[in-house]
């Protein structure tokens, strides 16, 4: 199967402070990989790039998705190509409609993918179904986009665009952190469910937790920007058994 | 700017040639304030940042031409596109005033739709009774040339069902128009009351409108102002309201169109819990200029006024906020709220605001904020990251910053036209090329 997302010695900056050094990373569909890594290690960032927030300044290296300079494209249009990016901290936006959001985003994918937009009945059906899916109540449609939501509804809710959106890759920042069990199972859930051979999803996350509910198929352990070590989802366990210092330790020698 | 200023003997010989009748000791007074007053400059603090030089320019062109004349309905062709949308989107009993005359016909229409419940007369047979305000000399002006105005009075212990309809409509070709309506509301009575602004066609434009309201106790007016002028259009306004015990006040103003637009609002809470809201709401674009003062004066109390203006702009367009509130000795128990909220979308417009309270009373409540800001990046980016293109994203979230009151609006009837015209305004600030 060809490469969906291949990233080469990406250098990226923000506000003057090389946090991405050297990265390579590559994602096939299909696969579930996961990001670990202790705070400041450029997680984060290397959501943020892909989904191409214009604070981070990339340095060098390549970014190649589905066979295409991935850089070129503004935000909207990664967006639009099938990248998603399910925020750390999903934005509250007063006044501005959560269905309506989701209709937008649903109808300018399809436009570009040169498709009949999506109707209003068929978009209410389509969302009640995934919204089932992450036991959200349909209230959730009339609210404004996560305005005043708790932090498991804000991911919640981030999984929800995923589920309307169907990306072909996924890039999860943290979905997990601040959660309480319960809600955690609801997101997993709803991951799981939109685990699919087409798709790739690429969890990155601070803690080994949330892989008890999302099994990767490679977990990646970055430091100082760098992928030190790669391997499957025992490296995970390890992790939490040794604690990120024994990596940074070993990535120093 | 041009700088002109109004021509006085030519303002004494228009003055002069108005007809005489019940109205002439009301315009010989105005006059003779109007005089020494003139059009005010920036040296008056009020109109520090609007400059009526232009409305000064047109002014003259019209006391040379056509002040005193009355306006022939024959020169204006059938109502135009706007007029007629409007008119039908807006379930209103319309009065039409063209160049600052009552059509007759729309008049005797809704004077028969309203019965007994709200009296329609000319303000020239109503001399003896009610006081014409001629403190401010744009209102002096006004009174001065003035032809006749309109004089509305609803019965007591009455609702109005259907709400009023005011449309304002002008023409270039008559380049100038003075209007004054004079309302009384009943005790325990209410009414709601839509009035537009329109110009019929481009060209340069000067309104000066003046509406005199007295509330009785217990009673309601709710208004909404939707000035939707052309692109060359001065404007200036002026409504004044006084509350007596238990009556409320409702004031929703919605300034999307004009080249310079100035509004002055007093509210005067003259009987214990009278309620006042205020609501503004401003969009300027390319040189647009659009000046909102307000004042709430709480001469009693307990009483309470809540005031709110935003504004949007783009371009190289300028808006002016000033908000006063006044507590008077001895009005304790007011509760007076203000704010101003302001949304630049472009680093070349710019806001003066500035909130003023005068408090000389002990037992009040009173707060007053204003804020400028941008659109917030974070709220773009993730818009975008859905897929949402870079005008599409700006225009939602500019949308939802000025959508605020439009869920408490005060004359229901008007929702779906008001959020229409303001799609398609913002769509063009979201658009301007000076962003």
């Amino acid at each position: 199967m060809s490469n969906m997302l291949e990233i080469k010695n990406l250098q990226a900056r923000i506000a003057g402070n090389t946090i991405l050094n050297g990265l390579t990373l590559t994602v096939k569909a299909g696969e579930v990989h996961a990001i670990m890594g202790p705070n400041g290690s450029g997680k984060s960032t290397l959501a943020q790039v892909i989904a191409g927030h214009a604070d981070y300044e990339v340095l060098g290296g390549t970014v190649t998705y589905q066979g295409e300079n991935l850089l070129a494209l503004e935000p909207e249009d990664r967006a639009r190509e099938g990248i998603f990016l399910g925020f750390q901290y999903p934005v509250e936006i007063p006044g501005v409609n959560n269905a309506y959001l989701l209709k937008a985003a649903v109808n300018a994918k399809r436009r570009h993918q040169g498709l009949a937009e999506i109707d209003a009945f068929e978009f209410l059906k389509l969302a009640r179904e995934r919204m089932s899916l992450l036991e959200m109540d349909a209230s959730f449609l009339n609210r404004s986009v996560n305005e005043g939501f708790s932090g498991g509804e804000k991911k919640r809710n981030e999984i929800l665009q995923m589920a309307m959106l169907e990306p072909k890759l996924a890039i999860l920042d943290e979905t997990d952190s601040g959660l309480d069990i319960d809600a955690l199972k609801a997101v997993a859930n709803g991951v799981n469910a939109l685990r699919d051979p087409e798709r790739a999803i690429v969890l990155v996350t601070h803690y080994q937790r949330l892989l008890d509910y999302i099994e990767p198929d490679y977990v990646h352990v970055l430091s100082k920007g760098r992928i030190v070590r790669s391997g499957d989802k025992s490296l995970a366990l390890e992790l939490e058994e040794k604690g990120y210092e024994w990596i940074q330790e070993a990535a120093n020698a | 700017m041009r700088t002109s200023a109004l021509d006085q003997d030519l303002f004494a010989a228009a003055v002069g040639s108005m007809p005489a009748d019940e109205l002439s000791a009301v315009r010989n007074d105005a006059a003779s304030r109007f005089a020494s007053l003139g059009f005010p400059t920036a040296r008056n603090e009020n109109w520090k940042y609007t400059n009526l030089s232009g409305a000064a320019a047109i002014s003259n062109a019209w006391l040379r031409e056509h002040a005193g004349v009355p306006f022939s309905s024959a020169s204006i062709t059938r109502p135009g596109q706007a007029e007629s949308t409007l008119l039908r989107q807006i379930d209103a009993n319309w009065i039409v005033i063209r160049n600052g005359s009552v059509d007759m016909n729309s008049l005797e229409r809704t004077r028969k739709n309203y019965g007994a419940v709200i009296n329609f007369s000319h303000l020239s047979d109503r001399t003896a009774e009610c006081d014409i305000d001629v403190d401010d000399p744009m209102s002096a002006f006004n009174a001065a040339l003035l032809l006749d105005g309109l004089h509305i009075s609803v019965s007591p212990d009455s609702d109005s069902l259907t709400p009023l309809g005011i449309l304002q409509i002008d023409d270039p070709s008559q380049q100038a128009s003075q209007v004054r309506i004079v309302l009384e509301i009943g005790r325990s009575s209410s009414l709601r009351i839509v009035e537009c602004a329109l110009s019929a066609n481009h060209g340069a434009q000067f309104t000066n409108a003046v509406i005199q309201a007295s509330i009785a106790s217990n009673a309601c007016l709710s208004h909404v102002r939707l000035q939707l002028r052309g692109d060359e259009h001065v404007g200036v306004s002026r409504i004044t309201a006084t509350l007596d015990r238990d009556a409320r006040f409702h004031h929703d103003a919605f300034d999307f169109g004009g080249s310079l637009t100035r509004n002055d609002v007093v509210a005067i809470i003259a009987g214990t819990n009278a309620q006042v809201r205020l609501h503004g709401l401003y969009l300027a674009s390319g040189n647009q200029h659009i000046d909102n003062h307000t004042r709430v004066e709480h001469r009693v109390g307990p009483a309470v006024s809540d005031e709110e203006y935003r504004g949007v702009l783009s371009g190289r367009s300028r808006a002016v906020f000033n908000g006063q509130a006044v507590v008077f000795k001895g009005a304790d128990g007011t509760d007076a709220n203000q704010s101003n909220h302001n949304l630049l979308l472009s680093s070349q417009a710019e806001i003066d605001t500035k909130p003023e309270l005068e408090i000389y009373a002990d037992d009040v409540k009173c707060s007053h904020g204003a804020t400028v800001g941008q659109l917030d990046e974070a709220s773009l980016f993730y818009l975008r990251s859905r897929g949402l293109d870079q005008g599409e994203a700006k225009r939602l979230l500019t949308q939802a910053f000025a959508s605020e009151f439009l869920s408490e609006l005060s004359v229901e009837v008007c929702r779906e036209y008001l959020t229409s015209t303001l799609d398609e305004r913002l769509a063009d600030l979201v658009s301007d090329r000076h962003l």
